[in-house]
């Protein structure tokens, strides 16, 4: 092989976003050049430093390619957040990864100096899941103290009148167990990985699988090394993120999702979703955290306004079925 | 320049050679780890990395309470809870033949409980064990013997640095290491007491009985362990209930600790600095190798040693426990040479991933593994038990720390009296090895009930 | 209070093991603050308020306090040794030997400053921040810089008193 790429994060090697997503990808884009492209998947941080390091290992050169959260780094990405606010990423995972790929070039570029992505996406979305608290309206959640999982979801929780927590993710079972913390909001797909249907009690989502905000991850390039490419071997990795690859990934952390609340489910836990009306209640009481982000990226010169109703649009657009 | 095996062996030997030539261990690894990347990858990406890679591992959430109990021990010390813990164990015991040396180990046993560090049990107990063993005419060799290996309980009871460590490589839940220490802490306490009792029933003179205590001393010695009972309830109780994690439980520590020595007037500004000084030498001293491990590890993954050793393993057709026995005794010969931390941070980020090979892979469950567990248990036992060994390091020739720390503070007993001392209880801890290899329900057990 | 540690030395030496020695203090100070913060964390928890961004405060301030530790570190020599090899030389090798290490603990502090240094004004370019306080990472990344200059300095003192020892 001519091409040789480390592809570095930070899950296990066997953990689905690795064998679902990631190695398909891989297998994909080397098949598209003809076997000149050999990308390696080094997972669980091996080649060293923290989760948060991984997008400047990219941006430096220490490795080729990363899969990431930005959540992990706040204030790295503040156009791409748009995506994660509740309400403007409702439930269909597919329509936001095209969304932010429609959205890249006008929107969100600036977000990316220094990197080449090859593709963005996003997971189902946050549930609410609790130890004991049946959440049916955003009074329930007032008090509860919620574990976070990025930084526009602290806003969420905020919002509902709870307390946002931060703790290492591997910690979260025994907080819930013991009741450290009320809950977390997090998606269904961390269900299996860390027995969560174990230490609580509900799993609360919106109407039609409607979740409160989402988070945004990157597979990403580093710059120098993608433009030194030729454009032979450019387009195999171009025509391996393209949109059919963008709605199939929405579906593959769907199925995820679908896969943690089942356990879940089966381990006897409640799951609740809520009545249209209750959704809507839960919209209203939530539309402040898109103005908060609106006014917080401002002061850094972004028209919050314009990017909140261009992916309102475009998600829309892209909706599963509407076809694109 | 490509075979991984051959630069692991030369990285290795390199990395041996500047260790034996009084190079710091962790600058030793950070310049065998730094170069061997700089000439693999060449100088750039490793200059790159550096720019976050140290703040990075300094800044691991789950590594802030090292720096937490090593302060927490620090302020036991200054507190005199050492005096107070072998004052209540001699009434208790004191009476009996070798009852001194009980009390010493039943000391070091409920210090460590309050701290994270094996040296600091040894020295703070041995202060205060040395001049009533000496009292009471004991045998040289067993009074330092038993002082050294008490020390060794430090680590062994939770609170315990190196558990954390091991806990922050594997990505283990740090509670439930502790909760799988100790009963094999306990079980340790009680073999290191019945082997005090095997020695002084072989050789009655080595360990005369103490004159019993009056009543009035014996409810006052005894009414001295309650500050500590208390505040490790408060803290490792509250960690293993789950009310706490890890983290805030260290704070609390701390503090309680803290109002205790205040209370006893024996927080002063003075004594105050002198446990910050100790905990920022400590402390330093482990994140520093740390950083080098971290890099040690940046260049073996680069190489693809860690892949390749354990391909090679497993194809050798070697049986699981024979594999298990063979790296323990590994463990046991480097600790030799090595420190318990260091070793840790060298060879668990080789030989874990092995394990997990050999065990059938990550997700294994108990019916289809090879140690007849699932993965994440096996991370609990094989920890305890690499625990264990790399302990005995501090114990054994020609470099055992507790043995020189003992030694330093008994300068009329030859160090070689001291090390004939600490066999007995060496052979004990093989023994208590064995067990646990036998029965992994000894570790497994108390993390299944407490859960999470 | 005087530092001992200053007081077998003199002149510029002496300057640099009492700054050294005030400064992994200082370290313990954000330390103990740390131990205050998480205790507040507790205390609120049981109230049933909180101390929001305790965790983020903890990462940071454990990182500023470690790395203010390390120059103390090196000026106690507090760093691990196998001394069992080196146990057998005159007294004049083995210092020839610590210097040797004095000198490769320089040379990398002063790699690491360097580094830092970029790492920081990265940091600063790109607005890396913590999540819900969202303090700027980089503001911990100019006590650490002080903190590696330090150990500069505390290793120049050990190169140049132990290369003046094995001269000897
Ligand atoms: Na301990
Ligand atoms: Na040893």
């Amino acid at each position: 092989q001519e091409h040789v790429f480390k592809l570095h994060h930070f899950l296990g090697a066997n953990a689905p976003a690795q064998t679902d997503m990631l190695e398909p990808w891989a297998r994909q884009v080397e098949e598209n050049s003809g076997g000149s492209v050999k990308i390696e998947i080094y997972p669980s941080m091996t080649l060293g430093g923290r989760p948060p390091e991984l997008i400047n290992q990219a941006r430096d050169g220490v490795v080729d390619l990363i899969w990431t959260v930005n959540g992990y780094t706040p204030g790295l990405f503040p156009r791409t957040e748009v995506i994660e606010l509740p309400f403007v990423y409702e439930n269909d995972p597919a329509a936001a990864n095209l969304a932010l790929a429609d959205m890249y070039d006008e929107y969100l570029a600036e977000d990316y100096k220094g990197v080449e992505p090859m593709f963005l996406h996003v997971h189902a979305g946050q549930g609410i899941q609790t130890v004991e608290t049946e959440v049916r309206s955003p009074a329930d959640a007032e008090g509860l103290s919620l574990r976070i999982p990025t930084r526009t979801g602290a806003w969420v929780i905020e919002q509902l009148g709870a307390t946002p927590i931060s703790m290492p993710v591997p910690d979260l079972p025994q907080a819930l167990s013991k009741k450290v913390v009320d809950g977390a909001l997090i998606p269904w797909e961390i269900i299996p990985a860390l027995k969560i249907q174990d230490q609580t009690q509900y799993q609360i989502e919106g109407h039609d699988k409607t979740r409160f905000g989402t988070t945004t991850f990157q597979v990403s390039m580093n710059k120098a090394r993608w433009d030194s490419l030729p454009e032979d071997v450019q387009t195999a990795f171009r025509d391996a993120s393209d949109r059919d690859w963008l709605a199939e990934v929405g579906q593959i952390w769907r199925d995820i999702d679908e896969r943690g609340i089942q356990v879940a489910v089966d381990a006897g836990n409640e799951h609740i979703t809520l009545t249209e009306e209750e959704t809507a209640a839960f919209q209203e009481s939530l539309e402040p955290v898109v103005q908060r982000w609106i006014d917080d990226v401002s002061g850094q010169g972004i028209d919050g306004e314009a990017m909140v109703e261009e992916a309102r649009r475009l998600i829309g657009e892209n909706a599963s079925g509407s076809g694109s | 320049m490509t075979d991984p095996v051959t630069l692991g062996i030369i990285a290795l030997v390199a990395l041996v050679l500047l260790i034996a030539i009084r190079i710091p261990i962790a600058y030793s690894m950070i310049l065998v780890g730094g170069v061997g990347i700089a000439l693999v990858n060449g100088p750039q990406l490793l200059l790159s990395q550096l720019k976050t890679l140290a703040y990075g591992q300094f800044s691991i959430y789950d590594l802030s309470v090292v720096p937490m109990f090593i302060l927490m021990g620090e302020l036991a010390i200054v507190a005199g809870l050492s005096q107070a813990l072998f004052r209540g164990a001699n009434a208790w015991l004191g009476w009996m033949r070798g009852g001194t040396a009980m009390a010493a180990i039943a000391g070091c046993a409920g210090f460590g409980a309050v701290c994270g560090s094996s040296l600091a049990t040894a020295s703070t107990m041995g202060k205060v064990a040395l001049p009533e063993l000496r009292r009471y005419n004991y045998d040289g060799s067993l009074a330092t013997g038993a002082l050294a290996a008490g020390g060794v309980l430090g680590i062994l009871i939770p609170p315990s640095v190196v558990l954390i460590v091991y806990a922050v490589i594997v990505e283990a839940n740090i509670v439930t290491m502790f909760a799988a220490a100790l009963i094999p802490g306990i079980l340790a306490v009680i073999l290191f007491i019945l082997t005090i009792a095997i020695v002084v029933l072989i050789k009655p003179d080595a360990g005369p009985p103490g004159g019993a205590a009056t009543r009035a001393d014996f409810v006052q010695a005894t009414l001295g362990l309650i500050p500590v009972m208390v505040i490790f309830g408060i803290v490792l109780g509250g960690i293993y209930a789950g009310y706490f994690n890890p983290t805030p439980a260290a704070a609390v520590g701390v503090f309680l600790v803290a109002i205790y020595a205040l209370a006893r007037g024996e927080l002063r500004l003075s004594t105050m600095t002198e446990a910050l000084k100790n905990t920022a030498r400590t402390s330093g001293m482990i994140y520093l190798i740390l950083l080098g491990a971290e890099l040690m590890k940046i260049f073996m993954s680069r190489i693809g040693l860690p892949q390749q050793a354990a391909s090679w393993i497993a194809e050798s057709g070697m049986a699981p426990m024979l594999v298990m026995m063979l790296l323990l005794l590994a463990l046991i010969l480097l600790g030799c040479l090595m420190d318990s931390l260091s070793m840790i941070l060298l060879v668990i980020p080789f030989f874990w991933p092995m394990l997990v090979e050999i065990n059938g892979g990550a997700m294994a469950t108990a019916e289809t593994s090879a140690y007849g567990m699932s993965t994440d248990d096996l991370k609990v036992w094989f920890g305890i038990l690499a625990l264990i060994v790399v302990e005995l390091g501090l114990i054994t020739p020609p470099v055992g720390m507790n043995v020189f720390i003992i030694s330093a503070l008994a300068r009329d007993i030859p160090m070689i009296e001291t090390f004939k001392g600490v066999l007995p209880f060496f052979v004990t801890e093989l023994i208590r090895v064995g067990l646990l290899l036998l029965f992994p329900a000894l570790t497994l057990w108390l993390p299944s009930v407490i859960g999470g | 209070m005087a530092f001992d540690e200053a007081q077998t030395r003199s002149g510029a030496a002496a300057a640099v093991a009492q700054a050294v020695t005030a400064w992994a203090l200082l370290g313990g100070v954000v330390l103990l603050g740390i131990v205050v913060i998480n205790v507040l964390s507790v205390a609120g928890g049981i109230v049933g308020t909180t101390f929001p961004g305790d965790f983020e405060l903890t990462e940071m301030g454990i990182a500023i306090a470690v790395f203010a530790f390390l120059p103390y570190c090196q000026l106690m020599d507090a760093n691990v040794t196998a001394d069992i090899f080196t146990s057998g030389l005159p007294e004049r090798r083995v210092a020839a030997l610590r210097a040797l290490a004095a000198l490769i603990a320089m040379a990398f502090a002063a790699i690491l400053l360097w580094r830092m240094y970029l790492g920081m004004l990265d940091q600063k370019t790109y607005n890396y921040m913590t999540t819900i306080l969202q303090v700027p990472v980089w503001w911990a990344f100019v006590p650490i810089l002080v903190s590696l200059a330090l150990l500069i300095a505390a290793s120049i003192i050990s190169l140049a008193e132990n290369a003046g020892e094995a001269r000897r």
